[in-house]
C-alpha cells in the first residue's frame, strides 16, 4: 500500500537508498534478510544494536558490510577481560625518539566523524568498560583530555557470543536497555544459502567480500536528520497508541491479560523491565519499519515485526525462570500478540 | 490330606514331671496333656497342651518359645499359643502346641516329638533371675492309611480317591459388588469425561462469524454510521480472531487461509476488508475506509462468512 504524502520526495529518495543499502549488504551476507532489515531499521531509528549468536554465523561480516555500505569512520575493538575504559580513550607508547606519547584511542581517533563503533565480544569486557559505553551510547559524548567529545553520528554495534560463560561479564540491565535491539543471528536454514556459504569461494575471503560492496551508499552524516523526519512524518493513530499500551501492559503483567504458558506461574514470571524508554524505542523502530514499507502511518504489523528484538531483552524474569529465558520470552511475546486485540 | 478334629474336653494327662532339683526349684511342675496318644494318620494335626507352674514373679521369655515351622522332615509345628493364669500362689503358663504329622507310616509305630526348654525370667530391682523349664519329649502312635500290599488294580488311577465336592457358593454378594463397582466406574468416567472435555462435554465450536453477523444486523439500524462502521469492523475482527484462536492482522491473512481452507474463496474479499480496516483504524480514518468498502459490502461478506462457517 503506497500512501506516502505527495511532496515528501526526500523520504521517498531515502527509502530507495535504504533499499539499495539492504541489497548491497545482502549481496555479501546471504540468508540473513531479517537481520539486515532489522539493522536498517536500527540505523534509521538511530539506535544501537547488540548482535547475539553462535560462533561463525557471520555477525562480524554483517557489521563490516554494514559499516562499508554506510560510510563514515569505523572503529573496532575486541573485548577482553583485562580491558580498561582508558584503553578505549587513549593509547600510550614510547615513540622513536624515546619520549612517552599519549595519543587518542579507538573511540577518539576519528573524533566527531565516527559513525560506527563496533565492539566485538562485549561480554568479555569488564563492567568498567560497560559503564563507559553506557555514556557513549546514551549521550553520544565522552570527556577526555580536558574536553568533551561529541559523536553526533555514532552508532554502537556490539556482538556477544552466547556459547561461553567462562570469564565473561553479563551486561548490566542499564546497558542492555540502551541497545535499541538485540538481534539473534543464526546460520541460514535453507540448503541453497548453506551450500553457497560453504562451497562458493567468494564467501571464504571476507576482506574481498566486503571490498566488493559499494561504499557509502547512505550518507551517514544525513541519517540523523532523516531519522528525525521519519519520526515526524509517520503518523500513529489513537488505535495504534492504545494497541501499544495494551501490549506493554500484557508484557509486564501477563497474568492480568489472561496469558497462560505451560509450566510457568504467570503471577511470578516477570520481575520488571520493559521500561518506558524501551517502549519509546519500540515505537521509533516501528515507524522506521512503516516508512521502509512505504506507509506514512503505523499498523500493528510494524510493531509486531520488531517487537521481539526491541522488547525481549528488556523484560527481566524472576530468577527461577531466568535460566529458561530463551524458551519463555519468545513464547511470552507470541502469547502477548495472540492476546491483545489489534483494532 | 485329612485333618482330624478332637474335642478339647477329652484332654487326658499324658505325662507329669515334677522337677525337684534345687537349681530348678522355681519351676514347680511341667505337665503335657494330649487328647490321645494313638490313632493318628498322615497329615493329622497333633495337639498338645503344656502346663508349666512357676514361682510367682516369673514370666515366660517369649524368645524361648519354639518357632512355628518345620521341626523334622516329617513334623511341622504349625501354631504356638500361650496363656498365663494365676494358680493359687503360683503362676501357670499354658502352651497350646499344634503339630502336623507328615510321616507316611507302613505299620503302626510310635513317633517321638522332641522336647525343648523354656526360659522364665524374674526381674527385680537387684537384677534378673532366669530359670529353665525343660519340656520333655513325648510320643504318639501313628497308623498306616492302607495295607502294605494293596490288591492289584488295572488302572493306577483307581488307587486315587476322587476329589471331594466343593459346596456351591452364593454368587449374590459378588453380583451386587460388581454392580456397585460398575456404577462407581461410570460415575468416575462421567467425572473424567467432564474434566477432559470428552464426548458430550466437548466444547462446541462456537460460531464467531454468526455472532458477528447478528451484531452487524443490529448495527445496520444505528443512526451514527461512522461509529457503527467501526463497530462492525471490530465485530468482524473478533470473529476472525475467535476462528483462528489468535489475533489476525492484515499480514496474517495468507496464514489464516492456509489454516482454514473453507474460507479460501473469500480470500480476496477478506484482504479488501482487512485493508479497509487498516485504513479505518490506523490510516486515513473511517470515511476513507467507508469509501473503499461500504457498510453493505461488509455486511454481505459477514453473511457469507457465517454461511461458510455453518457449512464447515
Amino acid at each position: 500500500m503506497n500512501e506516502t504524502r505527495p511532496g515528501d520526495a526526500m523520504l521517498t529518495d531515502w527509502r530507495e537508498a535504504a533499499g539499495r543499502f539492504e541489497r548491497a549488504v545482502a549481496s555479501a551476507v546471504i540468508g540473513q534478510d531479517r537481520a539486515i532489515r532489522l539493522i536498517t531499521i536500527a540505523i534509521f531509528a538511530r539506535g544501537h544494536v547488540l548482535l547475539e549468536g553462535d560462533v561463525g554465523v557471520g555477525k562480524t561480516t554483517l557489521l563490516r558490510a554494514v559499516a562499508r555500505a554506510l560510510g563514515g569512520a569505523y572503529e573496532r575493538v575486541e573485548g577482553t577481560v583485562d580491558m580498561m575504559p582508558t584503553d578505549l580513550v587513549y593509547h600510550t607508547y614510547l615513540a622513536e625518539d624515546g619520549r612517552p606519547r599519549v595519543e587518542p584511542g579507538p573511540v577518539l581517533r576519528r573524533a566527531e566523524d565516527l559513525s560506527i563503533f563496533f565492539f566485538n565480544e562485549i561480554n568479555r569486557a569488564r563492567p568498567q568498560v560497560h559503564s563507559l559505553l553506557l555514556r557513549l551510547m546514551a549521550e553520544r559524548s565522552l570527556t577526555a583530555f580536558n574536553r568533551e567529545y561529541h559523536f553526533p553520528n555514532l552508532q554502537v554495534f556490539a556482538d556477544r557470543n552466547r556459547v561461553e560463560r567462562e570469564e565473561t561479564f553479563e551486561l548490566p540491565a542499564a546497558a542492555r536497555d540502551r541497545f535499541l535491539m538485540e538481534i539473534g543471528m543464526e546460520a541460514p536454514r535453507d540448503a541453497e544459502s548453506r551450500r553457497a556459504l560453504v562451497f562458493d569461494p567468494r564467501f571464504h575471503d571476507t576482506d574481498a567480500l566486503i571490498a566488493g560492496i559499494d561504499a557509502d551508499i547512505l550518507d551517514h552524516a544525513a541519517i540523523a536528520g532523516i531519522g528525525r523526519a521519519i519520526q515526524h512524518g509517520i503518523q500513529a493513530s489513537p488505535a495504534i497508541e492504545a494497541y501499544v499500551i495494551g501490549l506493554w501492559e500484557a508484557l509486564v503483567r501477563p497474568a492480568g491479560a489472561g496469558i497462560r504458558l505451560s509450566g510457568v506461574d504467570m503471577e511470578a514470571l516477570v520481575q520488571g523491565g520493559a521500561s518506558p524508554r524501551g517502549v519509546a524505542f519500540l515505537v521509533r523502530a516501528a515507524k522506521v519499519r512503516a516508512w521502509l514499507e512505504g506507509r506514512d502511518w503505523l499498523v500493528p504489523e510494524d510493531i509486531r515485526a520488531i517487537f521481539p528484538e526491541v522488547m525481549a531483552h528488556r523484560v527481566f524474569l524472576e530468577p527461577v525462570y531466568e535460566m529458561r529465558r530463551s524458551a519463555i520470552v519468545p513464547e511470552l511475546c507470541r502469547a502477548v500478540f495472540d492476546t491483545v486485540p489489534a483494532p | 490330606m485329612r485333618f482330624m478334629r478332637r474335642p478339647g474336653l477329652a484332654l487326658a494327662a499324658f505325662a507329669s514331671v515334677v522337677l525337684a532339683s534345687t537349681a530348678q526349684a522355681q519351676v514347680r511342675s511341667v505337665e503335657i496333656r494330649t487328647p490321645r496318644p494313638f490313632g493318628y494318620f498322615l497329615g493329622d494335626l497333633v495337639r498338645a497342651q503344656v502346663d508349666i507352674v512357676v514361682e510367682p514373679g516369673f514370666t515366660l521369655q517369649a524368645a524361648s518359645l519354639p518357632q512355628p515351622g518345620p521341626m523334622a522332615y516329617w513334623l511341622d509345628l504349625r501354631d504356638v499359643a500361650t496363656e498365663e493364669t494365676q494358680a493359687g500362689d503360683a503362676r501357670r503358663v499354658r502352651l497350646s502346641l499344634t503339630y502336623q504329622n507328615f510321616y507316611a507310616a507302613l505299620d503302626a509305630r510310635a513317633l517321638e516329638i522332641p522336647g525343648f526348654g523354656l526360659t522364665f525370667v524374674s526381674a527385680s530391682d537387684h537384677g534378673a533371675t532366669t530359670t529353665t523349664a525343660q519340656v520333655p519329649a513325648w510320643s504318639f502312635n501313628i497308623s498306616p492309611l492302607r495295607e502294605v500290599q494293596p490288591p492289584a488294580k488295572a488302572d493306577p488311577a483307581d488307587y486315587m480317591r476322587p476329589d471331594g465336592r466343593v459346596a456351591p457358593l452364593d454368587p449374590q454378594p459378588m453380583r451386587v459388588g460388581a454392580a456397585a463397582f460398575a456404577g462407581l466406574a461410570l460415575v468416575a468416567l462421567f467425572g473424567l469425561a467432564r474434566d477432559r472435555a470428552w464426548g458430550p462435554f466437548r466444547a462446541r465450536r462456537g460460531r464467531p462469524f454468526g455472532i458477528a453477523a447478528r451484531r452487524l444486523r443490529a448495527l445496520a439500524a444505528r443512526p451514527d454510521a461512522e461509529t457503527a462502521y467501526g463497530e462492525a469492523l471490530r465485530a468482524l475482527h473478533r470473529g476472525l480472531d475467535a476462528t483462528d484462536g489468535r489475533r489476525v492482522l492484515a499480514e496474517d491473512l495468507p496464514g489464516f487461509l492456509e489454516r482454514h481452507a473453507a474460507y479460501r474463496p473469500e480470500g480476496p474479499r477478506l484482504a479488501h476488508l482487512l485493508a479497509a480496516s487498516r485504513l479505518a483504524f490506523f490510516g486515513a480514518g473511517v470515511p476513507a475506509a467507508r469509501a473503499a468498502l461500504p457498510f453493505p459490502e461488509v455486511a454481505a461478506l459477514t453473511r457469507r462468512l457465517a454461511a461458510t462457517e455453518r457449512a464447515a
